[in-house]
């Protein structure tokens, strides 16, 4: 059974469909892809998976729970961690405090400390800073501390909304050999890119979205390769 | 795309308070000045919170007003007609006073500060019993008798509300009510858009005292006596549940805001009463029940009462055929002058905190070029375009504009002077539409004020009509009038970005900033941005793009800067920049 299970899901606010009956599935360890042109429902499907918008019709199955209605910190609690658009760090507070507050979800003081030390690990720019105050990081630095905050509350599935947005061509390539190297460990990304071509190439499966709802579905060179979508999201 | 219409609901909410404050009048007509009175302190309140600031001086002003007409009336026997503007004018002298050194002071600090002046107010009133008959006004000697006092009749204060209201609604449709509007949302943006925060922030605290202190002289010439404790802490509330209960979106929110909250407590107070014995003499029960009243609505409705009925101030309504229409020639201003160099940085250096953001950075940007300014995130370019724009200071260094030099004006003056800019993070005024959004940003190209706005010149309907157009044409020009009419947040990122370059070009810049306009885009919708930029470009706008998109960098820039750790590392044109090992090492990366 797959790890997460979208069927047939609708948004909308205001008044604007931005989600029109979206169903797909996230494998358990692969790195899943959504991609689409700006305004698609790409990063409004997101947030209904961790229950930042309410999903008006349909349902989010994930690890044999139907979450569709659950609060957010409950969803977090059971394994899906976002980073959302735009980073969200908490710009007062040091790296290491954000870090910590990634693992509020969780009891295990322990646990707690080891994963700080294998983030560091991981990071060792945010190591370097870890006093420093998130506000004073630069993009790239910001990027990683967000990605390494959801990784604190030891998720069972990642969502990555546009983490190279924003980041310079040297960075591009940094994160996503990083989000390669946490699926490698074994979390499942679910990953949002307007960096179709990067995206596709690291992603096991991937969906497209139009206008709200899924046009395509196949394994991330599948996609690579379509004509059609060649000339829609590459541009060539 | 259809807006639920707010009419149904404003009927049902005027509706409702109207029959409260019948019932409420009937039971005691004697109550109507109250009421109008505290319609009165309602709007001024409005007026503050509407600037977003959160002054408790309301009541202090109120004071001030009614003392000085009081003094004025019974001691120097002048007519009211007289003592009304004279004690309008006291409060709005003192509002200039202390609000040029009050405003600095944002949210929680300048309500300390303006609750500490209604305190003085008090005390100065308490202490001066030969002048204001001391604590409670009994004080005989002072003769503040109520055949003097009382000389305001109910019909005045109806027409000084009438006009008020007036004033209100032709404000919320000018260029003043769309600024403040702006500012509400997000100060440091409006600044950039040409709007001086400063100025519009006293104007407001002013108004607001004015208006509190015209609701004083009504209340002294009304009610017929005075009594210090009238003014204390419980009346600052009071008042600012007015406006909080009503919502600060709209100047309707205050008038239902104070019909509710003056007739309901009172009306529970004596209907329940009515049943039970121990509340009927509960004088408390009303400024109790206004508490709660804030805190509910703080909670549950932090938009008051007009949120719940969709109203926004100033909401601006098109026809399907004007957005249809034909696209109009892109909106730039080559300017008139023919310097040659329009921008000049003289070695910059910005330290914050003993760390250099910014280390003798130099260039120049000659009219009618593109400048492309790359290098790592944290190099320091967008600190660049602060100081460039008024935002930063510099610590040492220089920018000049035309020769002139820029670094000390502050952040609308340099946008009047020609500068528009777009953000990194995207500064939007989110609860505007769109295309309210692009007519904020013409803000200072619209040649009318608060005068023209009053006395309906045919000036104001022209200027505003103008702004419509060049607003629909730069919204059709970026491929955004199909969203004229949404609110800004409920955008996808990549098309904010776009709306902040229309709103940037309706100031009609001669120096676009353009810090990461193609973030959150893909490939596409990338090279349809560039070739926009071309287009910008042809038509004469000189343009400093900040982008980390190589291809829209290549395509659209002449000049390359290279930044990296706040220095220039490498400068000259694009195709020797891109292949200079310095840059590909700090930047570009090998692929």
């Amino acid at each position: 059974m797959a790890l997460l299970e979208v069927k047939d899901l609708w948004v909308r606010y205001a008044g604007v469909e931005a989600i029109r009956g979206v169903s797909f599935s996230v494998e358990q360890g692969e790195i899943a892809t959504l991609i689409g042109a700006n305004g698609a429902g790409k990063t409004s499907t997101l947030l209904a998976l961790s229950g930042l918008v309410r999903a008006t019709k349909g349902s989010v199955t994930f690890a044999g729970e139907d979450i569709t209605h659950w609060t957010t910190d409950r969803i977090v609690r059971s394994g899906l961690a976002q980073v959302p658009e735009g980073r969200s760090i908490l710009a007062p507070l040091t790296v290491a405090e954000n870090l910590e507050l990634g693992a509020w979800v969780r009891n295990d003081n322990v646990a707690i400390q080891s994963d700080l030390d294998q983030i560091f690990a991981l990071f060792p720019r945010l190591a370097d800073r870890r006093r420093q105050l998130a506000g004073t990081l630069s993009g790239g630095e910001q990027q990683m501390l967000a990605i390494g905050r959801a990784l604190m509350s030891r998720p069972k599935l990642l969502l990555l909304d546009e983490p190279s947005m924003g980041l310079a061509p040297l960075l591009i390539n940094a994160i996503f050999e990083l989000i390669q190297m946490t699926n490698s460990q074994g979390t499942t990304v679910l990953l949002v890119e307007q960096n179709a071509r990067k995206a596709l190439k690291i992603s096991h499966s991937a969906s497209v979205l139009e206008h709200g709802q899924i046009i395509r579905q196949g394994t991330g060179s599948e996609l690579l390769a379509d004509p059609k979508l060649k000339q829609a999201f590459l541009g060539v | 795309m259809r807006n639920k219409t707010p009419s149904a609901w404003v009927f049902g909410l005027v509706a409702i308070v109207v029959v409260l404050d019948s019932f409420f009048l009937y039971r005691n007509p004697a109550d109507f000045d109250r009421l109008l009175i505290n319609a009165l302190l309602a709007l001024s309140a409005f007026v503050t919170l509407h600037a977003r600031l959160l002054s408790l001086a309301n009541a202090g002003f109120m004071a001030i007003g009614a003392y000085t007409s009081a003094i004025l009336v019974v001691k120097f026997s002048w007519p009211l007609a007289a003592s009304l503007p004279a004690a309008v004018l006291v409060c709005g002298l003192v509002a200039l006073i202390i609000g040029l050194p009050v405003l600095k002071l944002n949210d929680v600090y300048l309500a300390v500060a303006t609750l500490g002046f209604g305190e003085v107010v008090r005390i100065v009133i308490v202490l001066n019993p030969d002048w204001t008959g001391g604590p409670t006004g009994a004080n005989l000697s002072t003769g503040f008798a109520y055949a003097l006092m009382k000389q305001a009749q109910s019909w005045m204060l109806v027409a000084f509300l009438g006009l008020l209201v007036y004033f209100f609604v032709r404000m919320s449709r000018s260029r003043t009510g769309r600024a403040f509007r702006a500012i509400r949302e997000n100060p440091s943006a409006a600044s950039t858009m040409g709007i001086p925060l400063v100025r519009y922030r006293i104007g407001a605290f002013i108004a607001s005292a004015l208006i509190a202190g015209a609701a004083g002289v009504f209340y002294a010439h009304t009610v017929g006596s005075l009594d210090s404790t009238d003014f204390q802490f419980g009346r600052a509330v009071n008042i600012l549940s007015y406006a909080v209960l009503g919502g600060a979106g709209h100047w309707l929110g205050p008038l239902l805001g104070a019909g509710v909250l003056t007739a309901l407590p009172v009306l529970l107070r004596d209907v329940v009463g009515a049943w039970f014995e121990g509340l009927r003499n509960f004088v408390q029960l009303p400024n109790i029940l206004n508490g709660l009243a804030l805190m509910l609505t703080i909670v549950f409705l932090p938009g008051g009462l007009v949120a719940l009925a969709g109203l926004r101030r100033g909401r601006r309504t098109v026809s399907e055929a004007a957005l249809s229409r034909e696209k109009g020639p892109v909106a730039t201003n080559p300017g008139p002058s023919k310097e040659d160099l329009l921008l000049v940085i003289q070695d910059l250096t910005v330290s914050f905190g003993g760390l250099n953001a910014l280390s003798q950075v130099g260039f120049e940007v000659p009219r009618g070029r593109v400048l492309g300014l790359i290098g790592p995130n944290g190099a320091g370019k967008t600190t660049l375009v602060n100081v460039i724009t008024g935002l930063v200071r510099p610590t040492t260094g220089r920018v000049l504009w035309k020769g002139r030099e820029i670094h000390r004006l502050s952040a609308h003056r340099i946008a009047v002077a020609g500068v528009g800019r777009t953000y990194q993070n995207i500064q939007l005024f989110g609860e505007m539409t769109v295309l309210e959004n692009v007519i904020v940003g013409r803000h200072p190209r619209i040649r009318t004020n608060l005068a023209t706005s009053w006395l309906w010149l045919p000036v104001e309907r022209r200027e505003e009509t103008k702004a419509l157009e060049k607003a629909l044409d730069l919204l059709r020009e970026l491929g955004l009038s199909h969203l004229a009419q949404i609110p800004a947040a409920q955008l996808s990122y990549g098309d904010q970005r776009r709306v902040e370059i229309a709103r940037a070009l309706a100031l009609e810049p001669e120096l676009l900033l353009l810090d990461e306009p193609a973030a959150g885009m893909n490939e596409v919708e990338t090279a349809r941005l560039s070739a926009f930029l071309l287009d910008l470009k042809r038509a004469g706008l000189t343009l400093v793009i900040i982008e980390h998109h190589m291809d829209l960098i290549m395509k659209v820039c002449d000049d390359l800067v290279v930044l990296n750790f706040g220095r220039t590392i490498a400068s000259g044109d694009p195709e020797t920049v891109a292949r200079d090992p310095l840059v590909v090492e700090a930047y570009l990366g090998r692929d």
